[in-house]
């Protein structure tokens, strides 16, 4: 039993990078209509941006802005100079998918020259480690989930409270009345692959942290979850997002202790079966910020 | 809106159903081995290097380039000049099966083809051999121990005696006698597994814990927490990539930050496995902790002299390249390759089914063959009418009627450079005598 709330407190810190990253996948596609799937090797980009940072000598902490930033540019850059183009053309999601994931092939295929295959680790002092029962975490943890927890509330407080929000809405409920409406989309989706492009670069730093060593290749691994909890909670639904992260966080944790590590994976998949079997939709589709402007 | 989600699932599905039978059905057959004149000679380097565990593509491609370069300075091989390519099979069969058709299509020159790890050598070796192209296979699989595949060549040993010999030396020089198991879920890591808890059972040890573990995770915090709560006195372990360290560095984190004792197959001892593992728990935790079994190579000698000089000289085109002097797999694999080119040199034929049979004699050697340690020597003893035997930088080959050849076991640590330093040794015999023992 004890094991099993050990599984708890770790799949908190699962959930929460999880869920910084699949807000932003999700983001992407409610606003731009854009299943990028080159969003885990971007993470990984991030994470190296970060990593050279912090092996000059910054704390890792001060290098996470530098996975944001890293990340949102990145981003920005690969709609504008990839994606977008296609889109222009009219090639539709299916044609856009096969180009997200030739993009995440060229980029990790650039990145191993540059980056080498060698795996890495950041210069990290995980802190002490606090216990509650049987849950044993370090500060570090604590503070990957409390930038999850900001992130979250900042991204509630930008899709509810900001006319920025409200036009990403509009935007992503329908393109063309938002845009003959006097919403310019066009700048609308530059800021969404920007912010989106930020989230995905700090979820790459606090993986990397959270996983003591990464390589180029780790980006297809962090992808699945992400993809996951994006679908569990409802492809477009930032919040579905965050529930979909809890619930893939949780499950692959909790199942490692209870069947075996080599299953965790499966459990989870078996979970996002079930539902989409139950409800094809999503969990929150109809209720999701981005679904409908209510 | 929904509704095209799911259109779009369908048809995403489609599409990659489409395209995995495409890529299936690209490449196809060729007849390798006639090359004209003095045209260039290919060396095909397939294994894993990207995914999770690209840190083994690098190993071979650095046996083939000290290989080619010392082939080359010699004058190549009747005059062909030697070249290696990479080819990527991304350590997934499904991966590997297009990336071997697709270079036996584009290249009718291929000498010999080396890498074919476990991830993938199920799937390639039968194409290699039906193309007639001799394969150096580093595949720990038993499944090759009495293979009928007559181009498959294994200088190294089948991982389950990798297994026999981390139970031997772990119960042996340690006196361990509680292990956890901690191993990849790919094919090549649990090979190790079934042979190590037999042997741990026969030999009087207990498993506290087998732990299959899917590689690339992010974190394995449930996994180690499960595995400390059995109190074991050393851990068994294989899994590439960052995979290790991310486990290790959470033993560490989880264990009041005391690393337990911790031993690996061959495939540890590799540079790129020292540096995440380090990276993630310190140098002097690896130096302190770490014993790992490794072939039985003695790295001196001038064959491996030889070897080594190459490998310094193509530092130009792989600067990575002399991290890799004491990479068992990388000086076996470089031997191979000379073998091929001396068998070449002997029948006087870029024919494959002429000169593969006559590798197995120059590994071996025949009755009257004169010793030879670099390809140079090799060609001028050919040319002066003698039979050569090739004893290169692994040292001396043992090819059985399977073309699989094995010479014993060291047992090592790191030095706080990643340099190996030898602890122990297990001749072959007393491999054999563990293996007896332990129910292999």
């Amino acid at each position: 039993m004890s094991l099993i709330v050990a599984a708890f407190g770790f799949g908190l810190v699962s959930m929460s990078i999880i869920a910084i990253s699949a807000v932003g996948f999700t983001m992407q596609f409610g606003i731009t209509n854009m299943i990028n799937l080159a969003y885990g090797q971007v993470m990984i980009a991030s994470a190296y941006a970060a990593y050279a940072v912090n092996n000059a000598g910054v704390s890792i902490w001060l290098s996470l802005p530098v996975a944001a930033v890293f990340g949102a540019v990145f981003s920005f850059l690969l709609n504008r100079l990839v994606y977008a183009p296609f889109q222009r053309k009219g090639t539709n999601l299916i044609g856009m998918v096969i180009i997200s994931l030739a993009v995440s092939l060229v980029i990790a295929n650039v990145m191993l020259p540059i980056a080498g295959y060698y795996s890495v680790s950041y210069h990290q002092n995980p802190g002490p480690t606090y216990h509650l029962g049987s849950i044993a975490l370090t500060g570090e943890q604590l503070a990957i989930i409390g930038v999850a927890v900001v992130v979250m509330l900042a991204i509630h407080a930008l899709l509810r409270f900001t006319r920025l929000g409200k036009a990403m809405r509009a935007t992503a409920a329908n393109a063309t009345l938002a845009r003959n409406c006097g919403i310019p989309t066009a700048r609308v989706i530059d800021l969404a692959w920007l912010i989106t492009g930020a989230l995905c670069g700090i979820a790459g730093a606090v993986a990397g942290m959270n996983s003591d060593s990464f390589s180029v290749a780790s980006g297809s691994e962090f992808l699945i979850p992400i993809i996951a909890a994006s679908i569990l909670g409802g492809a477009g639904s930032p919040y579905g997002a965050m529930i979909g992260a809890v619930i893939i966080g949780e499950m692959t944790e909790i199942s490692a202790a209870i069947i075996s590590p080599e299953y965790k994976q499966v459990v989870a998949f078996a979970v996002l079966v079930l539902v989409m079997v139950l409800r094809p939709q999503g969990l929150l589709a109809k209720r999701g910020a981005l679904a409908a402007a209510g | 809106m929904l509704a095209s989600h799911h259109r779009v699932g369908r048809g995403v599905g489609v599409l990659f159903a489409m395209l995995t039978i495409a890529l299936a059905a690209c490449g196809g057959t060729s007849t390798p081995g006639t090359t004209a004149n003095t045209s260039p000679l290919l060396i095909g380097v397939i294994a894993p290097f990207t995914g999770a565990d690209a840190a083994l593509g690098p190993a071979y491609f650095a046996a083939c380039l000290p290989a080619a370069r010392a082939i080359n300075n010699a004058g190549g091989v009747m005059g062909h000049m030697v070249s290696c390519q990479e080819f990527d099979t991304r350590g997934e069969p499904a991966d590997a099966v297009p990336a071997a058709q697709q270079m036996i299509a584009s290249h009718s020159n291929l000498m010999a083809v080396v890498g074919c790890t476990s991830d993938e050598a199920a799937s390639v070796a039968p194409i290699l051999d039906q193309a007639h192209i001799p394969m150096f296979c580093m595949t720990g699989q038993s499944e090759f121990n009495k293979t009928t595949f007559t181009y498959f060549h294994r200088l190294v040993p089948p991982d389950e005696f990798d297994a026999f010999a981390m139970v031997g030396s772990a119960l042996d020089h340690f006196n361990y006698k509680k292990v956890a198991l901690v191993f990849g879920n790919d094919i090549g890591s649990q090979a190790f597994v079934g042979p190590a808890m037999t042997a741990l059972k026969n030999l009087g040890a207990t498993v506290t814990i087998n732990q299959a573990i899917a590689l690339g995770q992010s974190s394995y915090r449930t996994e180690v927490t499960a595995m400390l709560a059995t109190h074991p006195d050393v851990i068994f372990t294989e899994a590439l990539g960052p995979t290790d360290a991310t486990y290790l560095a959470e033993v560490k984190q989880l264990n009041n930050g005391v690393m337990l004792p911790f031993m690996g197959t061959s495939a540890t001892i590799d540079p790129v496995w020292f540096g995440a593992v380090t990276g993630a728990v310190g140098v002097q935790t690896v130096v302190d902790k770490f014993t790992a079994v490794d072939l039985g190579v003695s790295f001196s000698g001038p064959g491996y002299d030889e070897f080594k000089t190459n490998l310094d000289a193509v530092a130009s085109q792989f600067p990575d390249a002399p991290k890799y002097s004491q990479r068992g797999a990388t000086l076996h694999l470089y031997d191979g390759i000379i073998q091929a080119a001396l068998a070449m040199d002997e029948t006087k034929s870029t024919d494959p089914t002429v000169y593969n049979p006559v590798i197995h004699d120059v590994g071996n050697g025949v009755a009257g063959a004169t010793t030879v340690n670099t390809y140079a020597a090799g060609v001028a003893a050919i040319k002066s009418g003698q039979k050569v035997r090739w004893v290169g930088a692994g040292g001396l080959t043992n090819y059985n009627q399977y073309n699989n050849s094995q010479q014993g076991y060291i047992l090592v640590r790191y030095d706080a450079s990643g340099n190996e330093i030898t602890i122990g040794t297990l001749t072959q015999a007393q491999t054999a005598a563990i293996i007896t023992a332990g129910g292999g």
